[in-house]
């Protein structure tokens, strides 16, 4: 929405950096920045960081095709803890929104079970990893529940918040008309409660790959964690570099993804 | 009331659209200070295609009795028949709604909004396009179908909703406070339209209002309930065919109904306000 009252004024302001529209100023503020900050980076790690800590990001683009990219195991890492984390996601969201669903649609059921799922919501995970290890192995099911565990909670959360005050007539109106629970959950729950469902959801992603990532790190015997581990061990910051970055474009992808479907979802209040 | 008029020899013979059979409805745990007693034994018959009113003060339980009407929730006693069935949830094929504040999805365009009312009714999707259309040029709305609710006025979305109403096809509408939202011409006007439609389709309707002149207006009985616990107090026939002209709110007869039901209504509505008075005063 911010977005398209920037756009308004945007037609020719006429201003001092070549007649350029302020959208374009905007854009282009953006990309100096971003450069600025690789600039700097590469400055810092050439001249002054510890080169066994930092890598300058010409390194690790080089590091990226020349070591990470080139390697077949790391390659198979890389597509293994991308599926894990889509997976872990996937479920992560349709169990997040059944238990979310039916615990906000009633007050019985938000009074009775809502406390429980914030109290368990509290519990820092990590600390049962290991119970996780135990119960699904070290293999890649071990990665996605750990996931599924992190990004549920948020989904949950937001999916009961954003139920609550659902306006009765909509409902009472609907039901008049026939509408089944589906019907309800479908077009009246559904939309009211996207702007919060959309939050849970880009936290849920969030979590879900932080959780999957925690899991490769404990346990890995080949995995992304594993390569990290190594190279984190051997003081070989280029390609560890490459690899993270390697995780935040996977991150920032799915993001997008969920972007695009709340915009989808959100054209009418614009 | 007048003892035999013309139009109660028509409606007598008529069927019985809308039987209500000693319904009472209670809020509230029995016995604790927070019960409320909405509806106490009321029982009336609506015929069909007889336009119906409920007048009494707020609070009186008018749209409670209209949600039990319409299956929206079980009363706590009694029974409703609607044709030969009793009432046990909602009749989406016998029955539609149209509430007071518009109740289309902000989030649908008007014709998805229609699109959904019929999916949820299980209209065949072949008919779903000329019903709309039919349906919004009667309120002459056809030129916003492709328009989202919040980008058209009050006025317009509740034109749009009284469509939908009767574009559901159902034989009972039933209307609670549908034009209170509105200004008091474009209330005249659907007022106007209404009757007209009452002509045409012998649809049978239930309608809530807190206007006088609307009731007097469009009813063929006015049902005047006291303050609650709500139960019938009095009941006006106004004996005059539809569709009504605007010039029917000139006759003497107009006023002198209007003058009728005030009557009838005021000492319930200085009631209905001494017991929101107490109530206050119980809570502070
Ligand atoms: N769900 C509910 N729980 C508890 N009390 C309720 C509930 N619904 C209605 N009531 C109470 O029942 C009484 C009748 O309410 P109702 O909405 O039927 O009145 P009304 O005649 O439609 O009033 P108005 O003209 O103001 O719309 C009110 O005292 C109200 O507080
Ligand atoms: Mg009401």
């Amino acid at each position: 929405m911010t977005v398209a009252a920037a756009r308004v004024p945007a037609a020719s302001t006429p201003s001092f950096i070549g007649g350029m529209s302020r959208r374009a100023k905007v854009i282009w503020t953006r990309r100096l920045v971003l450069l600025g900050l690789v600039v700097a980076f590469e400055i810092y790690a050439r001249f002054i960081g510890n080169p066994r800590l930092f890598s300058p990001p010409s390194a690790i683009v080089y590091a990226l095709f020349d070591e990470i990219l080139v390697d077949p195991r790391i390659r198979g890492a890389i597509y293994q803890a991308f599926t894990e984390v889509l997976v872990a996601y996937v479920m992560a969201i349709i169990i997040g929104l059944v238990v979310g669903l039916s615990v906000g649609w009633s007050n019985f059921g938000r009074r009775s079970f809502y406390p429980i799922v914030i109290l368990l919501y509290a519990i820092p995970q990590v600390i049962l990893l290991p119970l996780f290890v135990l119960t699904f192995g070290i293999g890649p099911a071990c990665k996605i529940a750990f996931g599924v565990s992190h990004g549920i909670f948020p989904i949950i959360v937001n999916v009961v918040a954003g139920m609550r005050n659902v306006n009765a007539l909509y409902l009472r109106s609907a039901s008049s008309m026939g509408a089944s629970n589906f019907d309800l959950a479908r077009h009246v729950y559904f939309p009211h409660m996207v702007p919060s469902l959309f939050a849970g959801l880009r936290l849920g992603m969030t979590l879900t790959l932080l959780g999957v990532i925690l899991a490769e790190l404990y346990v890995s015997t080949g995995g992304i964690g594993y390569w990290t581990k190594l190279y984190a061990e051997t003081f070989d910051p280029a390609p560890l570099f490459a690899l993270i970055a390697v995780l935040a474009v996977m991150a920032i992808l799915l993001n997008e993804l969920v972007r695009i479907a709340e915009r989808r979802f959100t054209r009418w209040r614009n | 009331m007048s003892e035999s008029t013309p139009f109660r020899a028509a409606a007598a013979g008529r069927p019985v659209a809308i039987s209500i059979r000693n319904v009472s409805q209670r809020f509230g745990d029995a016995g604790s200070p927070n019960e409320v007693v909405a509806v106490d034994d009321m029982s009336l018959d609506v015929r069909r295609g007889e336009f119906v009113c409920l007048l009494g003060p707020s609070g009186c339980g008018k749209s409670t009795l209209l949600n039990i009407v319409g299956g929206l929730f079980p009363a706590t006693d009694g029974v409703v028949m609607v044709g030969d069935k009793p009432v046990k949830g909602p009749l989406p094929r016998d029955i539609s709604f149209v509430f007071q504040e518009s109740t289309l999805f902000p989030w649908y365009t008007i014709r998805e909004n229609f699109d959904v009312a019929f999916k949820f009714q299980n209209v065949a999707k072949s008919e779903w396009a000329s019903r709309t259309k039919q349906a919004l040029e009667a309120v002459n709305m056809g030129a916003f179908i492709d328009h989202y609710p919040n980008q058209l006025s009050v006025g317009m979305r509740q034109r749009v909703n009284l469509a939908r109403g009767i574009a559901l096809g159902t034989d009972i509408i039933l209307m609670d406070e549908p034009f209170a939202a509105l200004d008091e011409q474009t209330r005249m006007v659907l007022g106007e339209d209404l009757s007209e439609l009452l002509a045409k389709t012998g649809k049978t309707i239930v309608f809530v209002t807190h206007s006088l002149a609307e009731a007097v207006f469009l009813s063929d009985r006015i049902f005047v309930m006291t303050a609650r616990p709500g139960r019938i107090k009095s009941i006006i026939e106004v004996d005059e065919p539809h569709p009504r002209s605007p010039d029917f709110m000139l006759t003497p007869k107009f006023s002198e109904l209007r003058n009728q039901a005030y009557a009838l209504l005021r000492d319930e509505v200085r009631q209905a306000i001494a017991l929101a008075r107490e109530a206050e005063a119980a809570h502070a």
